[in-house]
């Protein structure tokens, strides 16, 4: 195999809750709480969980919008050496930003109101000062036509307000794809939009990632969709990463109760399935200080002494390639 | 069409009986500055005791207009221009508003949707219940007797008695939610309107008030509308569904019926572009288009201009939704060569 395009090792970041001048914080949020994953090449990673569980802090750290609290991503990045992203100075930031580019969720809020839409999709290339004026255009209307918005003449000089709510999307695509970067965090791309709009979209992302050896951190929470987008799925819990597997594998032979519960409360669009109820207590609570056990142990069913009085388990191989964080998983 | 024959499209896959609830042609249009907007047009569904009916569709297809027509809570620029909303016989449409407040809440109550927006933050959950209550309750209660009905409902959707003393931003996403239903249930409605119940909520929750919705629709017997655009809810929540397609009824029937084969080329869109965890991966069929511009509608079958199947037939008649047995009916002239969606290609 060859060797990834990002490693991350042990990745943290711990937000202070009280926050002082005088006074050092106590209290922390473990938003993400060490994290070993790698992502090849051209793959495609889903990472999947519920609100709160830290989820988008790990893109945005992938993205060089959060800081680490610690540990690292490595990536092979065509721009740079081998380079840890935690540890970079601001020229290699800026190199970097050409291989890691990010889609958001929101094509209402991502795209500038008061720019044209070849304006948003050709800028990462003037940020990076690629070109001149006309190869930035002429890229530009390239990238329109390779998203689906053909004639690139009729979309070029519109405002985001006259483009439907999938157009815009495409332009988020168009514009995170302009510089060729190597990854792309896609934090749920597609959640706002409607069903038959949503394909079309996932389609689109599938065909470009295909066509240019793209890799993605999917973050979705919804695995219906990573099961169509993913190669692999990470389930986060809390801030942990409580197990990866291939998606097929994962999906149809959860090894984690987390992810057994998460699996079995997903609707099936088929009235004629009866869906198993998840066996799973009580809601998610934040990860404040949190303490020395499993951090599942308030609602799984299968806690007992083992789990309370040892740290959170490792993630531990399974088969070849599939890993779980749990003392009893079958 | 003969009333008759509306009647039996508005029933199909349902019960036989009267039906508790029912919404006959109802063509609703908005005027707005750049004209008027056909929000729902000719749409006919009945509704029996203790049945659950799912409105499914996308923004913008008609649904929510539909259940504030149901309310009485159309916005002012609204037009109702034809139809009639029985309960029980009973024409609400043509009531006068102090006679609808009646209805309103004591009859047919809403869940909305958004379970944040639909809280006063400066009040605490049990001042903005017990406001349901005394407002539409004849006879006032007293402030005990409206802590124990508050604290019984409260027991039924699954939540502390205690929570009631507390402040909406207090509790958590699908507590809000269940005092939402709590709120919904406090007058015992004959029917409940379910605007995207679990809309914001993680799966986990979402499981959970679904079950506790149809539990307690079992204990109480009352009838549910549910208003989604996903299918998925649908499929697990209605005995019956009515799919929605710019304004108008595309197919409505059984959902064992509906989902088993769809008959309208949009439900089978609608089915095979929702990607399921269960069973062989199946290729995704995107739709072609965005949905029509209701200022301006497409004439002929609202649907032609993004229809697999549409032909010129379909760009100049607009099909009516006729009966294909008792328990499916659909808008589509071509709705016998609609393909099985078990036919789509398995992916892995």
């Amino acid at each position: 195999m060859s060797p990834p395009l990002l490693k991350l090792y042990e990745l943290q970041k711990h937000y202070p809750l009280d926050k002082g001048i005088l006074r050092k914080p106590s209290r922390f949020v473990h938003a993400v709480d060490g994290i070993d994953l790698d992502i090849g090449r051209g793959e495609s990673v889903g990472l999947v969980g519920e609100s709160g569980c830290g989820k988008t802090t790990v893109g945005r750290m992938l993205t060089l919008l959060a800081e680490p609290t610690n540990g690292s991503v490595a990536i092979r990045s065509d721009q740079l050496p081998d380079h840890d992203l935690t540890d970079l100075d601001k020229q290699d930031v800026n190199r970097l930003r050409r291989d890691v580019q990010m889609i958001f969720q929101d094509p209402y809020e991502s795209l500038n109101p008061r720019r044209t839409i070849i304006d948003a999709v050709t800028e990462p290339l003037r940020l990076q000062d690629l070109g001149s004026r006309e190869e930035q255009q002429e890229r530009g209307a390239e990238m329109l036509r390779l998203v689906g918005l053909a004639p690139p003449e009729t979309f070029a000089y519109r405002f985001p307000h006259e483009l439907s709510g999938g157009q815009r999307q495409r332009v988020a695509i168009a514009r995170a794809l302009v510089i060729n970067p190597s990854f792309v965090v896609c934090d749920e791309p597609t959640s706002m939009l409607d069903v038959s709009i949503r394909i079309s979209i996932m389609q689109l992302m599938r065909d470009l990632a295909e066509r240019l050896g793209v890799s993605y951190l999917y973050i979705t929470h919804d695995l219906g969709v990573a099961r169509y987008m993913c190669d692999r799925i990470a389930v986060m819990y809390l801030g942990k990463v409580v197990e990866v597997a291939r998606t097929e594998d994962l999906l149809a032979n959860p090894r984690h109760p987390y992810t057994q519960a998460l699996v079995s409360a997903v609707p099936v669009p088929d009235p004629t399935y009866e869906r198993p109820v998840p066996d799973i207590k009580g809601g998610v609570s934040r990860p404040v200080n949190p303490a020395p056990t499993c951090r599942f142990i308030d609602r799984c069913p299968w806690a007992d002494h083992t789990c309370e009085s040892n740290d959170h388990p490792p993630l531990e191989q399974v088969t070849s390639d599939h890993r779980v964080a749990c003392y009893h998983a079958r | 069409m003969t009333t008759t024959a509306t009647t039996t499209t508005a029933q199909a896959g349902g019960q036989r009986s009267t039906p508790l609830l029912e919404v006959d042609g109802l063509t609703v249009r908005y005027e707005t500055l750049r004209g008027d907007v056909r929000a729902i047009e000719d749409v006919s569904f009945a509704v029996g005791d203790g049945e659950s009916l799912g409105l499914v569709g996308e923004s913008g297809c008609g649904k929510s207009s539909v259940a504030l027509s149901l309310l009485g809570l159309l916005p002012k620029n609204a037009r109702v221009d034809a139809g009639e909303i029985r309960l029980q016989g009973q024409d609400l449409l043509r009531l006068p508003e102090s006679q609808m407040r009646k209805h309103r809440w004591n009859d047919i109550a809403m869940v909305f949707q958004g379970a944040m927006n639909a809280w006063n933050p400066v009040y605490t959950i049990f001042t903005q219940i017990e406001e349901a209550l005394t407002i539409h309750q004849r006879g006032s209660m007293t402030r005990s007797e409206a802590r124990r009905r508050v604290g019984d409902l409260f027991e039924l959707v699954g939540l502390d008695a205690q929570m009631m003393d507390r402040y909406p931003h207090e509790l958590s996403g699908g507590m809000r939610q269940r005092a939402v239903i709590a709120m919904a249930l406090s007058c015992d409605p004959k029917v409940i309107i379910a605007d995207e119940p679990t809309t914001a909520l993680d799966v986990i929750v979402q499981d959970r008030i679904l079950r506790q919705l149809k539990r307690i629709q079992s204990e109480l017997g009352m009838s549910i509308i549910y208003i989604s655009h996903d299918i998925a809810v649908i499929a697990e929540v209605a005995d019956r569904l009515a799919v929605m397609y710019a304004g108008g009824i595309a197919e409505i029937g059984a959902s064992h019926t509906v989902f088993g084969h769809p008959r309208h080329p949009y439900s089978w869109s609608l089915l095979t572009s929702t990607p399921s965890i269960k069973g062989p991966l199946r290729t995704l069929s995107p739709l072609a288009g965005e949905p029509p511009d209701l200022h301006d509608p497409p004439a002929g079958c609202p649907f032609h201009p993004r229809c697999p199947m549409a032909t010129d037939r379909c760009a100049a008649e607009k099909p009516p939704l006729e009966l294909l047995s008792s328990a499916q009916a659909s808008a589509c002239w071509y709705a016998d060569q609609v393909p099985d969606p078990r036919e789509q290609e398995v992916l892995r």
